[in-house]
């Protein structure tokens, strides 16, 4: 569950410092708003933290801070009212020397999450598309 | 054949079971994702049932290494197509792939005074090289996976091949493939342009008495990703016509691909072929099994 | 020999902003380096982000206390100590960076 200090984050950069919302906010609503959004993303944290491929990774990682920034970032990739603003998404990652296997670990984990949250599998997929050009940027090995 | 079957029964027990998991080398990374490396077409290479894709096969991604064994088998009214053989997708840069082919003329093949149950078989060479793209990965862009591809088929029944006028049995298919999903709308599409000289995928030989050299053939296949572990499709593949004796034409077939884990795929088809030698109407089940890693 | 002034000129602003070892922090292998330093109040740290990956520093005390933006590597950043005491500067993307900060 998410700590209240990360609800006044979210809030900021979902409702009042947001752009307004794309004319297009179909896949937002489809995953379910920002509440069905930050359910997923729950879940599939977990996952992560117990998937052998990729545990690791998190272990010098703000879990709460890490959680609250995907959602951020999965709002505003399926045309919510929020507004990422931190660094992108290449130099965030490139010190993690992350290859496809790391990748697709995580977007499986994504998928798990979200098939447990009853995200209809075509809406999922709608999502992963605007997600998957990032393999670009995340994966330097 | 039953002895092959039960072979490769132990080998998809033993590669599922998690205990021979733990042991295989990291470089069997099997990090793709589920059903992204299509199934083993007829011909041994990776993609759909009839067509060639441009994915390589194999769960390896581009840091690892992928294999797997396959069996397929068509019954149609009058002939028996049996298919077996291995793959490796290196990388996912270098696909190579080996498949014996056993065609059983059946009643056919005593109508044609060669015996009942008279059997062309065809060992395939393959091999695939993919050149630019990501059909995955690639979701913000029109460009597709492409690949290039051969395959070498040799058939055993030099004499009968020419007794129908056929010119050779020995023969090399060239292919260009591209495939791409469209995740947005989950489905997966492939177009392959082959160049080839075989009759009836090689079957009957290469060449004929009407049509010597290389003609340019297409296959191309549609699917739709029903969820995680299915996909529902159609393919079409269109052939020479080489020989004087019988009129080929297109194939085509409709499928369901059942992807159990990333150790095992069933893909079910109905399947036309068309015109096979002095029978017509040569549709049936296509069952294919794939196991590996 | 006209080279000279100007070039003195060009690094005493510099000088300035050098690392003066003392007073400059390490972001590396997401740890601080040195793990505990000791300055008069009133004085800066200089936080260099040497490290693979984005850092960030804030202090929560109850007299003292600030919030940076997150720094990607290659970038620095200073923070004048106005009060004395001893301080705990921490990364909020990385919650086990600590840096002990005593100051007289």
């Amino acid at each position: 569950m998410m700590k209240k200090a990360t609800m006044t984050v979210l809030a900021a950069a979902c409702l009042f410092f947001a752009a307004p919302a794309l004319a297009d906010d179909s896949l937002y609503r489809d995953l379910g708003g920002l509440d069905g959004i930050k359910k997923f993303v729950d879940v599939e944290m977990a996952y992560h933290l117990e998937n052998p491929r990729i545990m690791h990774q998190f272990d010098e990682t703000n879990i709460d801070r890490l959680k609250e920034q995907l959602v951020i970032f999965f709002c505003q990739t399926a045309g919510g009212p929020c507004k990422y603003t931190n660094h992108d998404m290449k130099v965030v990652h490139q010190g993690m020397h992350l290859t496809n296997v790391d990748f697709n670990a995580l977007v499986e984990d994504m998928q798990k999450a979200m098939d447990d949250q009853a995200i209809p599998f075509s809406v999922q997929n709608r999502l992963l598309a605007r997600l998957a050009p990032y393999q670009h940027q995340v994966v330097t090995k | 054949m039953r002895l092959v079957l039960l072979g490769l029964a132990v080998v998809a027990g033993a590669v599922s079971s998690p205990a021979m998991a733990g042991e295989l080398p990291d470089i069997f990374d099997s990090g793709k994702l589920l059903a992204t490396s299509g199934v083993s077409q007829l011909e041994g290479a990776g993609g759909g049932g009839l067509a060639s894709w441009a994915l390589i096969t194999g769960y390896g991604t581009r840091n690892g290494v992928g294999a797997n064994v396959h069996y397929t088998g068509v019954a149609l009214p009058d002939y028996r197509l049996d298919s077996m053989g291995a793959a490796v997708g290196l990388f996912d840069r270098v696909e190579l792939s080996y498949a014996w082919q056993g065609f059983d003329t059946q009643g056919v093949g005593a109508a044609l005074g060669l015996g009942k149950g008279y059997t062309f078989h065809q060992n395939i060479f393959g091999a695939k090289l993919k050149l630019i793209g990501n059909a995955v990965y690639d979701q913000d862009t029109w460009l597709p996976q492409l690949s290039i591809g051969l395959q070498h088929k040799e058939n055993d029944r030099g004499a009968i091949i020419a007794a129908v006028g056929g010119k050779g049995a020995v023969g090399t298919d060239f292919y260009l493939a591209a495939s791409k999903l469209f995740l947005a709308q989950s489905l997966l599409v492939n177009a392959t342009v082959r160049e080839t000289r075989a009759n009836q995928l090689g079957i009957l030989g290469f060449g004929g008495d009407r049509h010597g050299d290389y003609s340019t053939q297409f296959e191309g296949s549609a699917a739709y990703l029903i969820s995680r572990n299915f996909a529902v499709g159609a393919e079409l593949r269109t052939k020479p016509s080489n020989l004087k004796i019988a009129h080929e034409g297109d194939a085509w077939d409709l499928f369901a691909a059942w992807f159990v884990n990333k150790n095992l795929s069933v893909t079910l088809a109905y399947a036309d072929m068309g015109n096979i030698v002095i029978r017509n109407n040569q549709h049936g089940a296509y069952l294919s099994v794939q196991t590996g890693l | 020999m006209k080279k000279l002034p100007l070039a003195i000129l060009m690094l005493a602003p510099m000088a300035a902003f050098a690392a003066d070892p003392a007073h400059t922090i390490v972001q590396k292998g997401r740890r601080f380096h040195p793990g505990e330093v000791t300055i008069n109040r009133g004085e800066s740290l200089t936080f260099t982000n040497e490290d693979e990956f984005i850092h960030q520093i804030y202090v929560e005390s109850g007299g003292f206390s600030f919030d940076s933006d997150e720094k990607a590597p290659g970038e620095l950043i200073t923070e004048t100590f106005t009060q004395s005491g001893t301080f705990q500067v921490r990364c909020h993307i990385h919650p086990k960076m600590r840096l002990t900060v005593n100051v007289r």
